[in-house]
Protein backbone atom coordinates (compact mmCIF):
# COMPACT_ATOMS: atom_id res chain seq x y z
CA UNK A 1 0.00 0.00 0.00
CA UNK A 2 1.61 3.29 -0.97
CA UNK A 3 2.16 6.04 1.53
CA UNK A 4 -0.24 8.34 -0.28
CA UNK A 5 -2.98 5.71 -0.08
CA UNK A 6 -2.22 5.24 3.59
CA UNK A 7 -2.60 8.94 4.20
CA UNK A 8 -5.91 9.06 2.31
CA UNK A 9 -7.20 6.06 4.25
CA UNK A 10 -6.27 7.64 7.56
CA UNK A 11 -7.89 10.92 6.64
CA UNK A 12 -11.09 9.19 5.60
CA UNK A 13 -11.24 7.03 8.72
CA UNK A 14 -10.65 10.02 10.96
CA UNK A 15 -13.35 11.99 9.23
CA UNK A 16 -15.71 9.08 9.70
CA UNK A 17 -14.94 9.06 13.40
CA UNK A 18 -16.29 12.59 13.56
CA UNK A 19 -13.35 14.46 15.05
CA UNK A 20 -11.22 16.91 13.18
CA UNK A 21 -7.54 16.44 12.52
CA UNK A 22 -6.64 19.40 14.72
CA UNK A 23 -8.38 17.78 17.73
CA UNK A 24 -6.30 14.64 17.43
CA UNK A 25 -3.16 16.62 16.84
CA UNK A 26 -3.59 18.88 19.84
CA UNK A 27 -5.49 17.09 22.63
CA UNK A 28 -5.79 13.42 23.37
CA UNK A 29 -9.54 13.03 24.15
CA UNK A 30 -9.34 9.26 23.68
CA UNK A 31 -8.09 7.33 26.67
CA UNK A 32 -6.98 4.34 24.66
CA UNK A 33 -3.19 3.91 24.48
CA UNK A 34 -1.72 5.88 21.65
CA UNK A 35 0.35 4.16 19.04
CA UNK A 36 3.97 5.15 19.49
CA UNK A 37 5.24 6.30 16.16
CA UNK A 38 8.42 7.97 15.21
CA UNK A 39 7.34 11.19 13.61
CA UNK A 40 5.87 14.56 14.32
CA UNK A 41 2.84 14.88 16.63
CA UNK A 42 0.97 16.60 13.84
CA UNK A 43 -0.28 14.17 11.26
CA UNK A 44 0.49 15.90 8.01
CA UNK A 45 -2.53 16.98 6.04
CA UNK A 46 -2.04 16.18 2.41
CA UNK A 47 -2.44 19.07 -0.04
CA UNK A 48 -6.01 19.92 -1.13
CA UNK A 49 -5.30 19.33 -4.82
CA UNK A 50 -4.48 15.76 -3.72
CA UNK A 51 -2.68 14.77 -6.89
CA UNK A 52 0.89 15.55 -5.97
CA UNK A 53 3.30 12.68 -5.37
CA UNK A 54 4.44 12.21 -1.73
CA UNK A 55 7.57 14.19 -1.12
CA UNK A 56 10.78 12.61 0.15
CA UNK A 57 10.16 13.81 3.70
CA UNK A 58 6.75 12.07 3.91
CA UNK A 59 8.24 8.64 3.41
CA UNK A 60 10.56 8.69 6.41
CA UNK A 61 7.73 8.42 8.94
CA UNK A 62 6.54 5.13 10.47
CA UNK A 63 9.73 3.10 9.84
CA UNK A 64 11.58 0.75 12.24
CA UNK A 65 14.73 2.29 13.64
CA UNK A 66 17.12 1.29 16.46
CA UNK A 67 16.37 3.09 19.69
CA UNK A 68 19.82 2.87 21.23
CA UNK A 69 23.38 2.39 20.08
CA UNK A 70 24.52 -1.21 20.39
CA UNK A 71 27.44 -1.25 22.76
CA UNK A 72 30.72 -2.80 21.75
CA UNK A 73 30.28 -5.53 24.38
CA UNK A 74 26.94 -6.60 22.87
CA UNK A 75 28.43 -6.44 19.40
CA UNK A 76 31.42 -8.52 20.48
CA UNK A 77 29.28 -11.24 22.01
CA UNK A 78 27.26 -11.48 18.83
CA UNK A 79 30.25 -11.49 16.48
CA UNK A 80 32.33 -13.92 18.54
CA UNK A 81 29.54 -16.37 19.24
CA UNK A 82 31.00 -19.89 18.54
CA UNK A 83 28.08 -20.92 16.32
CA UNK A 84 29.06 -18.18 13.88
CA UNK A 85 32.57 -19.43 13.24
CA UNK A 86 33.72 -21.85 10.56
CA UNK A 87 33.18 -25.57 11.12
CA UNK A 88 36.35 -27.43 11.98
CA UNK A 89 37.17 -30.07 9.37
CA UNK A 90 38.10 -33.46 10.79
CA UNK A 91 38.51 -35.19 7.42
CA UNK A 92 42.05 -34.00 6.68
CA UNK A 93 44.83 -36.58 6.59
CA UNK A 94 48.20 -36.91 4.91
CA UNK A 95 48.81 -38.78 1.67
CA UNK A 96 50.64 -42.11 2.08
CA UNK A 97 52.75 -41.58 -1.01
CA UNK A 98 53.94 -37.97 -0.87
CA UNK A 99 53.01 -36.79 2.62
CA UNK A 100 51.03 -33.74 1.51
CA UNK A 101 47.71 -33.01 3.13
CA UNK A 102 44.62 -34.34 1.46
CA UNK A 103 40.94 -34.83 2.29
CA UNK A 104 39.62 -38.28 3.09
CA UNK A 105 38.02 -40.17 0.20
CA UNK A 106 39.61 -37.68 -2.24
CA UNK A 107 42.69 -38.06 -4.39
CA UNK A 108 45.87 -36.30 -3.27
CA UNK A 109 46.29 -33.04 -5.23
CA UNK A 110 50.04 -33.41 -5.64
CA UNK A 111 49.96 -37.01 -6.80
CA UNK A 112 47.06 -36.34 -9.15
CA UNK A 113 48.87 -33.32 -10.64
CA UNK A 114 51.74 -35.66 -11.61
CA UNK A 115 49.33 -38.15 -13.18
CA UNK A 116 47.47 -35.35 -14.98
CA UNK A 117 50.65 -33.92 -16.42
CA UNK A 118 51.79 -37.26 -17.73
CA UNK A 119 48.32 -37.97 -19.17
CA UNK A 120 48.52 -34.62 -20.98
CA UNK A 121 51.89 -35.52 -22.47
CA UNK A 122 50.57 -38.90 -23.64
CA UNK A 123 47.56 -37.20 -25.23
CA UNK A 124 49.82 -34.72 -27.05
CA UNK A 125 51.74 -37.66 -28.47
CA UNK A 126 48.50 -39.36 -29.52
CA UNK A 127 47.33 -36.19 -31.26
CA UNK A 128 50.65 -35.91 -33.08
CA UNK A 129 50.32 -39.55 -34.20
CA UNK A 130 46.75 -39.11 -35.40
CA UNK A 131 47.52 -35.99 -37.38
CA UNK A 132 44.08 -34.43 -37.71
CA UNK A 133 41.32 -34.20 -35.09
CA UNK A 134 38.26 -36.50 -35.02
CA UNK A 135 40.30 -39.36 -36.40
CA UNK A 136 40.34 -42.03 -33.68
CA UNK A 137 41.40 -45.48 -34.88
CA UNK A 138 39.41 -48.47 -33.68
CA UNK A 139 42.33 -50.04 -31.79
CA UNK A 140 43.49 -50.10 -28.18
CA UNK A 141 46.43 -48.00 -27.05
CA UNK A 142 49.46 -48.92 -24.97
CA UNK A 143 52.11 -46.52 -23.68
CA UNK A 144 55.75 -47.58 -23.77
CA UNK A 145 58.66 -45.70 -22.27
CA UNK A 146 62.34 -45.67 -23.22
CA UNK A 147 63.88 -49.08 -23.62
CA UNK A 148 60.63 -51.06 -23.51
CA UNK A 149 59.45 -53.45 -26.17
CA UNK A 150 55.84 -54.41 -26.83
CA UNK A 151 54.85 -57.61 -25.08
CA UNK A 152 52.58 -60.50 -26.00
CA UNK A 153 49.37 -58.71 -25.02
CA UNK A 154 50.30 -55.57 -26.95
CA UNK A 155 50.53 -57.03 -30.40
CA UNK A 156 47.39 -55.53 -31.98
CA UNK A 157 47.51 -52.29 -30.08
CA UNK A 158 48.62 -48.88 -31.21
CA UNK A 159 51.92 -48.03 -29.48
CA UNK A 160 52.49 -44.56 -28.05
CA UNK A 161 56.16 -43.94 -27.32
CA UNK A 162 57.19 -41.54 -24.60
CA UNK A 163 60.76 -40.24 -24.67
CA UNK A 164 61.53 -40.65 -21.02
CA UNK A 165 62.19 -43.24 -18.36
CA UNK A 166 59.12 -44.95 -16.90
CA UNK A 167 57.97 -43.07 -13.76
CA UNK A 168 57.98 -45.12 -10.58
CA UNK A 169 54.28 -44.54 -9.95
CA UNK A 170 53.21 -45.86 -13.37
CA UNK A 171 53.51 -49.60 -13.03
CA UNK A 172 53.22 -52.09 -15.82
CA UNK A 173 50.28 -53.87 -14.19
CA UNK B 1 -6.08 -32.41 5.08
CA UNK B 2 -3.39 -31.30 2.58
CA UNK B 3 -2.96 -27.57 2.65
CA UNK B 4 -0.20 -27.23 0.06
CA UNK B 5 0.29 -28.62 -3.44
CA UNK B 6 2.46 -31.72 -3.71
CA UNK B 7 4.17 -30.09 -6.69
CA UNK B 8 5.55 -27.25 -4.56
CA UNK B 9 7.26 -29.57 -2.07
CA UNK B 10 10.33 -31.54 -3.12
CA UNK B 11 10.70 -33.98 -0.22
CA UNK B 12 12.39 -37.17 -1.34
CA UNK B 13 12.99 -36.09 -4.94
CA UNK B 14 16.41 -37.47 -5.84
CA UNK B 15 16.70 -36.70 -9.54
CA UNK B 16 19.14 -33.89 -10.28
CA UNK B 17 18.25 -30.85 -12.37
CA UNK B 18 21.04 -29.66 -14.68
CA UNK B 19 21.25 -26.97 -17.32
CA UNK B 20 18.18 -25.25 -18.68
CA UNK B 21 15.77 -28.19 -18.48
CA UNK B 22 15.55 -31.97 -19.06
CA UNK B 23 16.49 -31.71 -22.73
CA UNK B 24 19.41 -29.45 -21.95
CA UNK B 25 20.54 -31.89 -19.27
CA UNK B 26 20.54 -34.79 -21.72
CA UNK B 27 22.45 -32.73 -24.29
CA UNK B 28 25.04 -31.76 -21.70
CA UNK B 29 25.47 -35.37 -20.56
CA UNK B 30 25.75 -36.45 -24.18
CA UNK B 31 28.63 -34.06 -24.75
CA UNK B 32 30.40 -35.23 -21.61
CA UNK B 33 29.87 -38.88 -22.54
CA UNK B 34 31.31 -38.28 -26.03
CA UNK B 35 34.36 -36.72 -24.40
CA UNK B 36 34.68 -39.70 -22.06
CA UNK B 37 34.55 -42.21 -24.92
CA UNK B 38 37.14 -40.24 -26.85
CA UNK B 39 39.61 -39.56 -24.05
CA UNK B 40 38.76 -42.42 -21.62
CA UNK B 41 39.44 -40.16 -18.66
CA UNK B 42 37.81 -36.79 -17.97
CA UNK B 43 37.60 -34.26 -15.17
CA UNK B 44 34.28 -32.57 -14.46
CA UNK B 45 32.19 -31.49 -11.52
CA UNK B 46 31.08 -34.25 -9.16
CA UNK B 47 27.40 -33.97 -9.98
CA UNK B 48 27.99 -34.23 -13.74
CA UNK B 49 30.41 -37.13 -13.35
CA UNK B 50 27.93 -38.96 -11.15
CA UNK B 51 25.16 -38.50 -13.73
CA UNK B 52 27.33 -39.51 -16.67
CA UNK B 53 28.57 -42.67 -14.92
CA UNK B 54 25.16 -44.31 -15.23
CA UNK B 55 24.87 -43.44 -18.92
CA UNK B 56 28.47 -44.53 -19.60
CA UNK B 57 27.81 -47.98 -18.12
CA UNK B 58 24.52 -48.33 -19.97
CA UNK B 59 26.20 -47.37 -23.25
CA UNK B 60 28.71 -50.18 -22.79
CA UNK B 61 25.85 -52.59 -22.11
CA UNK B 62 24.23 -51.57 -25.38
CA UNK B 63 27.57 -51.78 -27.22
CA UNK B 64 28.04 -55.34 -25.97
CA UNK B 65 25.02 -56.39 -28.04
CA UNK B 66 27.18 -55.84 -31.11
CA UNK B 67 27.01 -53.34 -33.95
CA UNK B 68 24.60 -55.48 -35.99
CA UNK B 69 21.89 -54.85 -33.37
CA UNK B 70 19.67 -52.01 -34.63
CA UNK B 71 18.73 -50.69 -31.20
CA UNK B 72 22.36 -50.65 -30.04
CA UNK B 73 23.45 -48.73 -33.12
CA UNK B 74 20.57 -46.27 -32.65
CA UNK B 75 21.57 -45.65 -29.02
CA UNK B 76 25.24 -45.25 -29.85
CA UNK B 77 24.38 -42.93 -32.72
CA UNK B 78 22.32 -40.74 -30.42
CA UNK B 79 24.77 -40.64 -27.54
CA UNK B 80 28.01 -40.16 -29.47
CA UNK B 81 27.95 -36.84 -31.26
CA UNK B 82 31.34 -37.42 -32.92
CA UNK B 83 30.76 -40.28 -35.32
CA UNK B 84 34.38 -41.44 -35.56
CA UNK B 85 33.93 -42.86 -32.05
CA UNK B 86 31.30 -45.43 -33.11
CA UNK B 87 33.91 -47.95 -34.36
CA UNK B 88 35.98 -47.30 -31.24
CA UNK B 89 33.02 -48.02 -28.98
CA UNK B 90 32.02 -51.29 -30.66
CA UNK B 91 35.50 -52.63 -31.47
CA UNK B 92 37.60 -51.42 -28.53
CA UNK B 93 35.47 -50.68 -25.47
CA UNK B 94 32.89 -53.45 -25.78
CA UNK B 95 35.45 -56.29 -26.16
CA UNK B 96 37.51 -54.84 -23.32
CA UNK B 97 34.62 -55.37 -20.89
CA UNK B 98 33.17 -58.62 -22.22
CA UNK B 99 34.13 -60.55 -19.09
CA UNK B 100 32.71 -57.94 -16.71
CA UNK B 101 29.06 -57.62 -15.80
CA UNK B 102 29.00 -54.08 -14.45
CA UNK B 103 31.29 -51.38 -13.13
CA UNK B 104 33.09 -50.35 -16.28
CA UNK B 105 33.80 -46.86 -14.98
CA UNK B 106 35.64 -45.50 -12.01
CA UNK B 107 34.76 -42.23 -10.30
CA UNK B 108 37.32 -40.59 -8.01
CA UNK B 109 36.96 -37.33 -6.13
CA UNK B 110 39.41 -34.53 -6.68
CA UNK B 111 40.28 -31.46 -4.60
CA UNK B 112 38.08 -28.45 -5.36
CA UNK B 113 38.77 -26.45 -8.50
CA UNK B 114 41.19 -23.53 -8.08
CA UNK B 115 38.78 -20.94 -9.53
CA UNK B 116 36.64 -18.50 -7.62
CA UNK B 117 33.75 -20.97 -7.67
CA UNK B 118 35.78 -23.71 -5.83
CA UNK B 119 33.60 -26.32 -7.51
CA UNK B 120 33.79 -29.93 -6.32
CA UNK B 121 35.56 -31.91 -9.02
CA UNK B 122 35.78 -35.56 -9.91
CA UNK B 123 37.62 -37.64 -12.49
CA UNK B 124 35.68 -40.30 -14.40
CA UNK B 125 37.45 -42.96 -16.42
CA UNK B 126 36.80 -46.21 -18.17
CA UNK B 127 38.74 -49.05 -16.52
CA UNK B 128 41.59 -50.47 -18.56
CA UNK B 129 42.63 -47.15 -20.08
CA UNK B 130 46.29 -46.73 -21.13
CA UNK B 131 46.98 -43.79 -18.81
CA UNK B 132 48.80 -43.85 -15.45
CA UNK B 133 46.58 -45.14 -12.63
CA UNK B 134 44.76 -42.73 -10.35
CA UNK B 135 45.28 -44.83 -7.25
CA UNK B 136 48.96 -45.76 -6.87
CA UNK B 137 49.63 -49.44 -6.49
CA UNK B 138 50.91 -50.21 -3.00
CA UNK B 139 54.41 -51.58 -3.02
CA UNK B 140 56.00 -53.03 0.09
CA UNK B 141 59.46 -51.63 0.69
CA UNK B 142 61.68 -54.36 2.10
CA UNK B 143 64.34 -51.91 3.20
CA UNK B 144 62.30 -50.21 5.95
CA UNK B 145 63.36 -50.92 9.53
CA UNK B 146 60.16 -52.70 10.53
CA UNK B 147 60.23 -54.93 7.46
CA UNK B 148 63.88 -55.83 8.08
CA UNK B 149 63.14 -56.69 11.71
CA UNK B 150 60.14 -58.79 10.67
CA UNK B 151 62.28 -60.54 8.09
CA UNK B 152 64.90 -61.36 10.74
CA UNK B 153 62.18 -62.60 13.08
CA UNK B 154 60.73 -64.89 10.45
CA UNK B 155 64.18 -66.31 9.62
CA UNK B 156 64.87 -67.01 13.29
CA UNK B 157 61.51 -68.74 13.69
CA UNK B 158 62.26 -70.86 10.64
CA UNK B 159 65.69 -71.78 12.10
CA UNK B 160 64.14 -72.73 15.42
CA UNK B 161 61.39 -74.87 13.93
CA UNK B 162 63.43 -76.59 11.17
CA UNK B 163 65.99 -78.46 13.40
CA UNK B 164 63.04 -79.73 15.51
Amino acid sequence: MSLLNLLHFLRRSLQRAGSTLTDIAGLDRHFAPALAVHGPSVIPQPAQDGGSAPSFLDSIFWMAVPKKRRTVEINRTRRRDPTKGMEVKTNIESCQECGNLKQKFTLCGYCYAKVRRETGEIRKQIFAMEGKPLDTPAVDTVVLYEGETPGEADKDKRIVERQRKRPSWFNLS
Amino acid sequence: MRLTLQALISHGRVARKMGLGPESRINMLRNILTGLVRHERIETTRARADEVQFYADKLIDYAKRGDTDARAMQMANFWLTEKDLLPKLFKVLAPRFENQVKGYTRLARLPNRENLDRAEMAVLEYKGNPFPPLYPVKRENELTLINQLLKGYREERAQLTSPQ
